[in-house]
């Protein structure tokens, strides 16, 4: 299924051969690279189009707020909706059972949005010459229902069960590991499924790491030990047709470890919890009530490429539409108080942060 | 603020959850976290003994004290604990943490003395500090001793693990705590520590491991610089008796609670009550930008000083252009209204001048003669 490819550039390559066949689930980039989706509709559009296959994403986890999991529940549904298979490592003696809390895909939202583009013309009927350009967006965003590229997920409704038999999804529990090395052949025997070789990618596969230095397991103060396990995970992700997400919390290492393990990843996302009734918040920023956490993008892969990808705004509010939609927005800022002699100017936290405030159209 | 934290254990934990868990740090500045310990304690016990907490049963796994402390503390708060009505239990690792009597017995110098009859029942005495394994699998036996099987749950409360460091490895005691907090029959746990007695990570990974977290903190910061003796001794006489309670409290939808009150250490426990604001300082996020749009009061009186060259000063006097030849004091006849060229606005602090010369008497306004014929060219 070959994608419209986003011009990013003047030159246009002269394609000889085909483009690579790709299974469901799978997009093509720029440069060469071949994307999944996060799970998440609006960090896809954040990242320029999902995680490339072969990067390896870490997502710093803050003590404080869950919101990894969130990351992490998305992520592996949208492979599991996708039939691509999954490998899931945690600290739990039992991670089979967060596998009930995967999120299954919100019904029917490309119906909704089919039936509101009749009454939509009508109403924009005089700017109609700029219809050529929203036909090419609606191509891209509606495909056949089925093997849509990036799904929205109902965190309220559990995924079915027949996407959790076994030959999808494997679990690995890391409790009681002495050491690293048994989680290591597991994710190189996963891997081997999933060999790179220029030509069709039929299948891409899924890791999931979550909290990979808890305390509780007994090589987590051996932390060279840590850092050669991601670098060697790393290796084998580049070099095979998946993605390897990690979570860690950055406060259970030593601070040059933390700028290590940084360094190791390809996608850089961290979560930060927010304060409950913190009026200054509220006084600063719009929608201040419904947003749940923080999320920063620090790095964004950038395979086969030199040219960096310079985002608007690294800073989003996590909230959750109607209790079930994970979306991520862009900071407000809410309009400065005149009276109070509030001023103006960006907070450290929001950087580029559009003043649009309370009048969102 | 401290009521809230009392009631969240004793509300226990959900279906599927974990158990909620609190950690209560203090360090040197101000040490009051075993009485605060006891405080939660004895609030926790009292609503167990109600009949208004989830859990049934509760077992105290007491290393820094002597369980016939906890008997005597609990005695003192009205409650008596009685050994037929079962609902406490304490797994004591104060006597004998290493088994050192049995060993010193099977050498032959020692003979044993006879346990107090009061306390054995309620007391177990526990002789192997160094395996977590062990220790947590007592706790639960203890705890299923109490409560009997199936759904019914029973709170932990941790003297201090501070002891249990010293005997093993962070990451058994990790393991021990959220193996604790994840185990069907737990309803809530609860434990204090010295913050500085370990390391940063130690606090971390704790806080990591916990719910919410108490932290004791002295309400006058003692500055290192000179003071005087005497200011000194204040300082730490106040600092004895009260301190600042902070509590975060990690809620369900992942936002953090934060809450501040004042503690004051009295003889029949801690008096806690809401922070007075001098010492609330609160570091809000606004945000700081480089110019400065406040004037200072001194910039109002100066700015309010500056004559304008405007039309009218707004005071009543009549109109008068400054035109830089003649001061502005003598004039007092009118003068025909000029229209003005460019002026120059110059406001210095202090006086306010406004410095205008026109550039020629000899001008006449809207001449018809063209200034460039002057030139040569």
């Amino acid at each position: 299924m070959a994608a419209a490819k986003t011009r990013t550039t003047s030159f246009s390559r002269n394609i000889s051969t085909a483009a690579p066949s790709l299974g469901p689930g799978l997009k093509c980039g720029p440069n060469g690279t071949v994307f999944v989706s996060s799970g998440i509709p609006d960090l896809d559009k954040i990242l320029g189009g999902g995680f490339p296959l072969g990067s390896l994403v870490i997502v710093m986890e803050d003590p404080e707020a869950p919101h990894h999991m969130l990351l992490l529940r998305n992520f592996m549904a949208q492979g599991l909706v996708h039939n691509q298979p999954l490998l899931y490592a945690s600290p739990n003696r039992d991670p089979r059972g967060f596998l009930g809390t995967l999120p299954s895909p919100a019904a029917s939202k490309d119906d909704k949005s089919r039936q509101r583009d009749p009454d939509q013309e009508k109403g924009l009927r005089i700017a109609w010459q700029y219809k050529k350009y929203f036909g090419e967006n609606q191509l891209d965003g509606q495909r056949d229902g089925k093997h849509e590229y990036s799904n929205e997920f109902d965190l309220r409704k559990p995924l079915e069960r027949h996407f959790l038999s076994a030959q999808r999804v494997e679990c690995v529990s890391f409790q009681d590991c002495p050491n690293l090395s048994a989680i290591q052949d597991h994710c190189a025997t996963f891997l081997s499924q999933f060999p790179r070789n220029d030509g069709n990618i039929s299948c891409a596969g899924r890791i999931a790491i979550q909290s990979i230095c808890a305390p509780q397991c007994e090589y987590s103060n051996m932390e060279w030990d840590m850092l050669s396990f991601i670098r060697s995970l790393k290796s084998m992700v580049r070099s095979s047709n998946a993605v390897a997400i990690v979570t860690f919390p950055p406060s259970l290492l030593s601070p040059s470890f933390c700028k290590r393990w940084q360094h190791m990843s390809d996608t850089l996302l961290s979560v930060k919890a927010i304060p409950d009734e913190d009026k200054e918040l509220a006084q600063l920023l719009t929608g201040y009530q419904d947003m749940v956490g923080f999320l920063n993008v620090h790095k964004v892969a950038r395979i086969n490429t030199q040219v960096p990808l310079i985002l608007e705004a690294t800073t989003f509010s996590i909230k959750l539409q109607k209790r079930r939609f994970l979306i991520l927005e862009c900071l407000n800022q809410a309009p400065v108080d005149g009276s109070s002699g509030a001023s103006y100017g960006t907070s450290g936290s929001c950087s580029g942060s559009s003043k649009t405030g309370n009048l969102d159209f | 603020m401290a009521e809230s934290i009392c009631r969240v254990l004793r509300d226990g934990a959900l279906e599927g959850e974990h158990a909620p868990a609190l950690t209560i740090k203090d360090s040197i500045a101000s040490p009051f976290g075993f009485h605060v310990f006891s405080h939660v304690l004895s609030q926790l016990s009292s609503f167990l003994f109600a009949g208004k907490s989830q859990s049934r049963g509760l077992v105290i796994v007491s290393f820094s004290r002597s369980p016939s402390f906890y008997l005597e503390l609990l005695k003192s708060k009205g409650i008596e604990v009685v050994s037929s009505d079962k609902r406490i239990q304490i797994l004591d690792c104060y006597s004998d943490p290493l088994g050192w009597k049995d060993r010193l017995i099977e050498a032959g110098s020692f003979t044993a003395l006879s346990h107090e009859s009061s306390v054995s029942s309620t007391a177990i005495v526990f002789k192997n500090v160094k395996y977590m394994d062990k220790l947590y699998n007592s706790i639960i036996e203890l705890g299923r001793g109490l409560v009997g099987g199936g759904k019914n749950r029973f709170s932990v409360a941790i003297d201090s693990v501070d002891e249990m460091l010293r005997h093993a490895s962070m990451s058994s005691v990790a393991s021990l705590l959220s193996n604790l907090r994840s185990h069907d029959q737990v309803s809530s746990v609860f434990w204090s520590l010295h913050s500085d007695l370990h390391e940063d990570r130690v606090t971390s990974v704790l806080e990591y491991l916990s719910s919410m977290v108490a932290s004791l903190e002295p309400l006058h910061e003692p500055a290192n610089g000179q003071r005087g003796d005497l200011e000194k001794f204040s300082l730490i006489e106040h600092n004895a008796k009260k301190g600042k309670f902070h509590a975060r409290f990690k809620r369900r939808n992942g936002r953090v609670r934060l809450m501040s009150e004042e503690v004051r250490i009295e003889q029949s426990g801690i008096n806690l009550t809401s922070l007075s604001s001098e010492g609330a300082v609160n570091q809000g996020l606004a945000p700081k930008v480089q110019f400065n749009l406040q004037l200072s009061e001194k910039e109002l009186i100066d700015r309010a000083n500056v004559v304008l060259p405007f039309e009218h000063q707004g005071n009543g006097k009549p109109i008068q252009i400054y035109d830089g030849r003649r001061s502005l004091v003598d004039s007092k006849q009118e003068r025909p209204v000029a229209v003005t060229e460019k002026v120059q606005t110059n406001e210095d602090s202090g006086r306010g001048e406004i410095i205008y010369f026109r550039d020629s008497d000899d001008e006449m306004p809207d001449s018809d003669e063209d200034p460039d014929d002057d030139l040569d060219i």
